[in-house]
């Protein structure tokens, strides 16, 4: 079964998303303090964490960076403010999605937690060249020479989504619907950010990337096979 | 030329420097004509007096000669004539030239008959006799006295001359009853006297000069800090509230300083207590819009737990479920709304522009209106002039202004179609939204943006939007620098029409839709 960590420090609100999660069929563990993520976290690895913002003890977006740098586990964040200041702070903590609290749906959540559990992608397998990275869509890995790159799981559908149509132009709202199970967003930050750190670990040169390439005023390209 | 005469007319110095100099000018000519008045009425009375002391005296001792020769030969009478006309023109070392003139009057005299044809009547140095005044004569011939004028007399061989005459009556022996004049040229006086205007001249424009120098210094230094103080306001003006004048002395400008430097603070102090008022009310604001959000997002949770189970409660309940998820709906719509607002009054609302197609946008924005609205039949047209307006604008406000516009039209529309219009040019886009429902009179029209107001408060909140979708719609319009219109007119309905610039935060030169539709008649 599916467990999934649930980090807030409102009791209530802990309580209510246990019984939305419990309802889905989905198992919670749920932690109040920011301190305590990452003893109950090693004891007990969740397959997805569910993370406020503002928590007592640590911040949330300190808490994220700690899970990331251990693990690649989904990760997404749950914002009181909706300001992109602090939606974009998360993102780059290693956030996979964030939500925006009040929440439209319970089912919304629910969905969301499905699309970042989900095998996306599940209809190819087999290898994937791009430029000269190799991926390897069954077995999860990304190498170059031979050596593994670590992604995070959403980190590689994106990548993956990319390169299965190499050269075909990706707009934002459609990389939003294929990797984040989005129907219509408008929010394009997502995309920006996720696309600049997946560059920082496959490009050779973040500031002129040749796996994923951006096309002014469409969206993002991969790189045509066998390019340099 | 023009700007200097303003340059002039707007200096306090140059007006100080200009009335001073005006008003010296009139004293100084005032004290130098009196001056001039005093000292050349002295140096003529001096010249008068020494000059007739000395035509007397002349003229005594002439009387005194012709006496002693009284009995004398005749030779020796013309020998006393030529010695008397010697030694009267006898010039001493600080005179000027001088004359004499002898002229007999009153025929011969009798005792002398035989020597009748004696007479000595004579001018020195060419004087043309005929230029000397008749009045004086006139005096001289009946008056024992010496007798004196002023006159200007005629040379035959130079220019005419301002002298002294003085006269006496002078008996000559065997000859009879003269005039004797004595002439005294008056050169030296008239250029003592013109040294004198010169040096008075001189003197006054220095003066002047001095005095306007003078003023200048002492203007510069009361209209210094008086500059001061307009510059430190302007930069006041300007927002800048950290200036104060310099006080280095306790006089009156120092006061003044004093004075202004202690405004400023109030100011500022004032300013800062606002500010910090303000900001306190919008922190709350907002923060009372966050804490909010944590118990409605569990709130919201329960009544969908609540809602999905409404099929095994009894019809009340059930229908409680449905109201209680429809009023959260509201509620949190309401929050964020107000969220929105703080934002736009704290300033703090950012623009985050990105590239997209406005037609597509209000595309879907319509079919998401559509697909909400359950219960009631909607007709939106839309017409576009061009498949695709491709805009630089913050696509989050953009399609907020939309749906506020749409779900805003279909409340007021009555059920009649909707038209939506895009019109672009080549700096700005223009979008219309037309209901024909039962339209706005102009009271209405002014007060459309107005936070929480509403067209007829007795009417029923159909969609429950809440009443600051309109105030938001205009702040974001003009947070990209577009502009957003309302016409109404009653029974004709109401015309909304949203201007762009293409790119966000450059000016709009136009509307692209004028609010005033084509169908409305022209009123004049």
């Amino acid at each position: 079964m599916t467990l999934v960590m649930v980090v807030d420090d409102d009791q209530d609100l802990a309580e209510m998303l246990g019984i939305v999660l419990t309802g889905a069929g989905i198992d919670v563990d749920l932690v109040s303090r920011g301190d305590e993520v990452l003893e109950v976290f090693r004891n007990n690895p969740p397959d997805l964490v569910l993370l406020d913002v503002m928590l007592p003890g640590l911040d949330g977006i300190e808490v994220c960076k700690l899970i990331r740098a251990e693990s690649m586990v989904p990760i997404v964040m749950l914002s009181a403010k909706g300001d992109s200041h602090d939606v974009v702070r998360g993102l780059e903590a290693g956030a996979d999605d964030y939500m925006v609290k009040p929440f439209r749906h319970p089912s919304e959540l629910i969905a969301r937690i499905r699309t970042r559990l989900r095998r996306t992608n599940s209809d190819i397998s087999g290898l994937l060249v791009i430029g000269d990275l190799s991926i390897d869509v069954t077995a999860h890995e990304v190498s170059r020479a031979g050596k593994k790159i670590a992604l995070t799981r959403l980190e590689f559908d994106l990548l993956v989504a990319l390169a299965k149509e190499p050269g075909r132009v990706f707009t934002r709202d459609a990389l939003l619907g294929e990797v984040w199970g989005y129907r219509h967003s408008t929010d394009t930050r997502l995309v920006n950010v996720h696309v600049q750190r997946l560059r920082s670990k496959v490009e050779h040169d973040p500031e002129h990337p040749q796996i994923v390439m951006t096309v002014r005023g469409v969206g993002y390209k991969a790189g045509v096979l066998g390019g340099s | 030329m023009n700007r200097n005469i303003f340059a002039f007319r707007n200096s306090l110095a140059s007006k100080v420097i200009f009335s001073t100099v005006l008003l010296s000018l009139g004293v100084v000519w005032l004290t130098g004509s009196a001056l001039y008045s005093q000292l050349s009425d002295g140096v003529k009375r001096v010249n008068l007096d020494t000059s007739l002391a000395e035509a007397r005296s002349s003229f005594f001792n002439a009387q005194y000669q012709f006496l002693l020769v009284n009995d004398a030969k005749t030779e020796e009478i013309t020998r006393t004539v030529q010695e008397i006309i010697i030694s009267s023109t006898e010039v001493t070392l600080n005179q000027d030239r001088k004359s004499i003139f002898l002229s007999r009057f009153g025929g011969s005299a009798k005792t002398f008959r035989t020597q009748a044809d004696l007479d000595y009547s004579t001018a020195t140095d060419e004087l043309d006799i005929s230029s000397f005044p008749t009045e004086l004569r006139q005096r001289v011939r009946a008056s024992d006295l010496v007798e004196y004028q002023y006159a200007t007399v005629k040379y035959k061989n130079r220019t005419d001359a301002n002298v002294l005459i003085a006269g006496k009556r002078i008996a000559i022996p065997k000859s009879g009853n003269y005039e004797m004049y004595l002439v005294y040229s008056l050169t030296n006086q008239i250029t003592t006297l013109s040294l004198i205007t010169n040096a008075l001249l001189i003197t006054g424009l220095v003066l002047l000069v001095l005095i306007s120098l003078i003023t200048w210094l002492v203007v510069r230094q009361v209209v210094r800090p008086v500059r001061d103080a307009a510059r430190i306001a302007q930069q006041f003006t300007d927002g800048d509230f950290s200036q104060r004048m310099k006080v280095e002395s306790s006089d009156e400008i120092a006061t003044l300083g004093t004075a202004f430097n202690e405004m400023a603070l109030s100011l500022e102090s004032q300013i800062t207590r606002l500010e910090n008022l303000s900001r306190v009310q919008q922190r709350f604001v907002s923060d009372v819009s966050h804490e909010l959000r944590t118990p409605l997002t569990t709130l919201r949770m329960a009544s969908e737990v609540i809602y999905g189970a409404k099929a095994s409660f009894d019809p009340t309940v059930a229908r409680s479920s449905e109201l209680l998820v429809a009023q959260l709906d509201r509620f949190e719509k309401l929050l964020e709304d107000l969220l929105e607002v703080s934002r736009f009054d704290a300033e703090v609302a950012v623009l985050e522009p990105v590239n997209f197609d406005l037609v597509r946008l209000i595309e879907r924005c319509i079919e998401d209106v559509r697909a909400n609205a359950h219960d009631q039949p909607i007709s939106v047209e839309i017409e576009h002039e061009t498949e695709q307006v491709m805009v630089m604008a913050d696509i989050r406000r953009v399609e907020r202004i939309m749906r506020n516009l749409l779900s805003n039209a279909l409340d007021h529309a009555d059920e009649k179609p909707i038209q939506v219009s895009v019109i672009a040019t080549a700096t700005e886009v223009g979008v219309g939204v037309r209901d024909f429902g039962p339209g706005m009179d102009p009271a209405a029209l002014s007060r459309v943006f107005d936070r929480f107001w509403r067209a007829d408060p007795s009417r029923a909140r159909v969609r429950g939007g809440t009443g600051l979708g309109l105030s938001i719609a205009l702040e974001d319009a003009r947070l990209h620098n577009g502009e957003l219109d309302a016409w109404g007119a009653p029974g004709y309905g109401a015309h909304f029409v949203l201007t762009l610039p293409l790119v966000a935060g450059s000016q709009i030169s136009g509307r692209p839709i004028r609010p005033q539709p084509k169908d409305y008649p022209q009123q004049f």
